[in-house]
């Protein structure tokens, strides 16, 4: 077993695979920017390093500095998470060359997976059902005509993407234009790869997607799968494990299917296969690989129970599987809500600010992966991603009152979040049956943020006289907590 | 004592050890059970409820049975009125960098037509004309960083 970890990455997931790495008995190594000093995942970490600037840039997308960071800390091994580096062949490469262990699928692996256009073409080869569409077309004028071959709508995404970056949906012609150079430019800067394929945009289907696991003897299993189709400018924003959509049948072809994909790219650790369903025709195509951990792992781990991050770094060390395929089943259902700083009522927009009040759900059978604490600043420089609410339940009826339980639960000031939002979603009648495709939220759930109920009002004016209003006449030197919104604490009855 | 929160008005007074709150014609009795930091626990009409409540300025948080609102309290009844019917300044949804400015200042615009875009969290927000008019001033360059709030294009109606 290595004996330290780095772990290349910030917030909820570094602190995930921290916390994997202390149960295994192994020293961890955390690299931070200069807007993650107070970071939890810092504080959380046995050593820091800051790697520079806030920019990604310069901080943890800089190959250099976190290989750096590697050799004198004296780490065996870095984790690179999902996001950032975690996807870059040309990282995994530098690592191996630094004698670390890069913990992931080899770096041709991740080349092979990572170009969305060839990764197609290997699928096709391999078998797997893929989305109708031409890869390897570059000219405004080659991309319109191919959009009229395969039809409107159609996807313009990037090459090398993924993660919703540098993607747009393109109704008619004249978007055409806008749509191309936008995409181009956000792939550009998300992956440094301007390249886009076109592709068949199937508008009323469901994203599901399945787990793969292989160890470097030649193993490899699937962990079912994954609904994701509630999303919001082509990201997720819940998932579940089973999905209501899939019939036993058609959960064991795609299974199959997605073992026969990563094994196509000689594929170990932990990976997952994302296909698109359509619910109508019961068909589902091969969407891409992304050659990580995924945000949404936890449900799974609830479902099958396995702790993904401890396998990936067992794979790592190289250890052989002592299990198989037959000896998984689903057991229960797991739901996730992810928690973003963002105001659903207007686009979906970040929200910058000080965490004024932070307080998380317990209970039997809940779990919260998270970034933050109360007084963190949420900066413009990262991802939204506040933390990851996991539920799990007997059956799906039991899963959704626990989420929407523990939601209530939930208290986030000085950022606007979704948890209104995602409330309201698990409250539909369209989630309740499972009738959500992946357009759903734009084009059905027409949301609206409820007026502030009268209980609220009163309470902030009771909060006011009481507590608020006293402030003022009060010296604010000496309060306990420096980041605590009010400064003088006394009740209104003392 | 009057507590104005956007458009709601809340009437409180002192009412032998509770207080009486008047907001839309209806009158409540309320018993403060406990307040702490950023926490008040209270019985609404001998109902029990568990607010939380932050402030910022005049900005609040509210939080009362998982639903979290933001209000913004006046300092005075008479509420200031800053949308002008001719003219109208578009401002930075969140801190970012200006990524592109696509036109020119005195170039007619329609409404919907992207007048520039800004990126932010690696993402691009699209700025729109919110109605047909003319581009006035320009206040920002491409590249340059922009704070919340920062004004970045003035408009007039065409």
């Amino acid at each position: 077993m290595f004996s330290k970890i780095l772990i290349a990455n910030r917030g909820e997931i570094a602190i995930r695979i921290m916390r994997a790495c202390k149960e295994l008995g192994i020293q961890t190594v955390a690299v931070y920017s200069e807007a993650d000093r107070n970071a939890p995942h810092v504080q959380f970490a046995d050593e820091a390093i800051l790697i520079g600037d806030s920019s990604p840039n310069e901080s943890y997308l800089n190959i250099d500095k976190i290989i750096d960071a590697g050799r004198r800390t004296n780490a065996e091994a870095i984790h690179p998470g999902y996001g950032f580096l975690s996807e870059n062949a040309s990282f995994a490469a530098a690592v191996d060359s630094a004698k670390l262990t890069f913990i992931g699928p080899s770096a041709d692996s991740i080349r092979a997976m990572g170009d969305k256009a060839q990764s197609k073409i290997r699928m096709k080869r391999a078998g797997v059902p893929t989305v109708p569409g031409i890869e390897g077309i570059e000219s405004l004028a080659e991309f319109k005509r191919a959009a009229k071959e395969i039809d409107y709508p159609v996807l313009v995404k990037a090459a090398a993407g993924g993660g919703g970056k540098g993607m747009r949906v393109v109704n008619t012609d004249s978007e055409m234009s806008e749509s191309l150079e936008a995409a181009r430019r956000e792939a550009s800067n998300a992956f440094g790869d301007d390249r886009l394929l076109i592709e068949k945009y199937l508008s009323d289907a469901h994203h599901i997607e399945f787990q793969v696991l292989g160890d470097q003897h030649g193993n490899l299993v699937h962990l079912f799968e994954r609904e994701c189709s509630v999303q919001r400018r082509h990201q997720k924003i819940i998932e579940e494990s089973p999905s209501l959509l899939l019939t036993p049948k058609l959960r064991k072809e795609m299974g199959e299917a997605a073992v026969a994909g990563a094994k196509a790219v000689g594929y170990f650790n932990a990976g997952t296969v994302e296909f698109i369903v359509d619910p109508v025709a019961m068909k589902y195509y091969f969407l891409e690989m992304n050659t990580r951990l995924q945000v949404e792992h936890p449900i799974t781990e609830f479902v099958v129970g396995l702790d993904l991050v401890q396998w990936q770094i067992r794979i790592a060390v190289g250890e052989k599987f002592p299990f198989t395929q037959k000896d998984f089943s689903q057991r229960g259902h797991a739901i996730e809500c992810r928690v973003y700083a963002e105001d659903p009522a207007n686009g979906f927009l970040p929200s910058t600010g000080k965490l004024l009040q932070y307080i998380e759900p317990r209970g039997p059978n809940i779990r919260v992966d998270s970034g933050f604490t109360a007084g963190n600043e949420v900066t413009h420089f990262y991802d939204p991603l506040l933390a990851k609410l996991i539920v799990y339940g007997e059956n799906r009826e039991v899963a959704i009152q626990r989420m929407q339980s523990a939601l209530k639960g939930y208290v986030v000031h000085g950022v606007i979040t979704n948890i209104d939002f995602l409330q309201d979603v698990l409250a539909h009648n369209d989630f309740k049956r499972g009738d959500v495709s992946t357009r759903w939220v734009e084009t059905k759930f027409n949301w609206k943020p409820s007026e502030p109920s009268f209980e609220s009002l009163i309470a902030a004016a009771i909060a006011d006289q009481t507590i608020i209003n006293r402030q003022s006449s009060i010296t604010n030197s000496n309060g306990p907590d420096p980041f605590s919104p009010w400064k003088n604490p006394s009740g209104f009855r003392n | 004592m009057k507590i104005i929160f956007d458009q709601s008005a809340i009437d409180l007074s002192l009412n032998g050890k509770n207080y009486k709150a008047v907001l839309d014609n209806k009158t409540v009795d309320v018993e403060v059970i406990h307040s702490e930091n950023g926490k008040v626990d209270l019985l609404i009409d001998g109902k029990h409820i568990i607010a939380y409540v932050s402030s910022d300025g005049a900005k609040r948080w509210v939080t009362v049975d998982g639903r979290t609102f933001g209000l913004n309290k006046s300092l005075n009844a008479k509420q200031r009125n800053v949308s002008h019917e001719h003219a109208s300044e578009l401002v930075a949804p969140m801190p970012g960098q200006v990524r592109s400015v696509n036109v020119k200042e005195n170039e007619m615009v329609s409404k919907g037509q992207t007048l520039l875009v800004l990126e932010a969290m690696k993402m691009e927000i699209r700025i729109q004309a919110p109605r047909d008019g003319i581009v006035k001033e320009l206040m920002v360059k491409v590249g340059q960083t922009v704070e919340r709030e920062q004004i970045l294009v003035k408009m007039e109606n065409g």
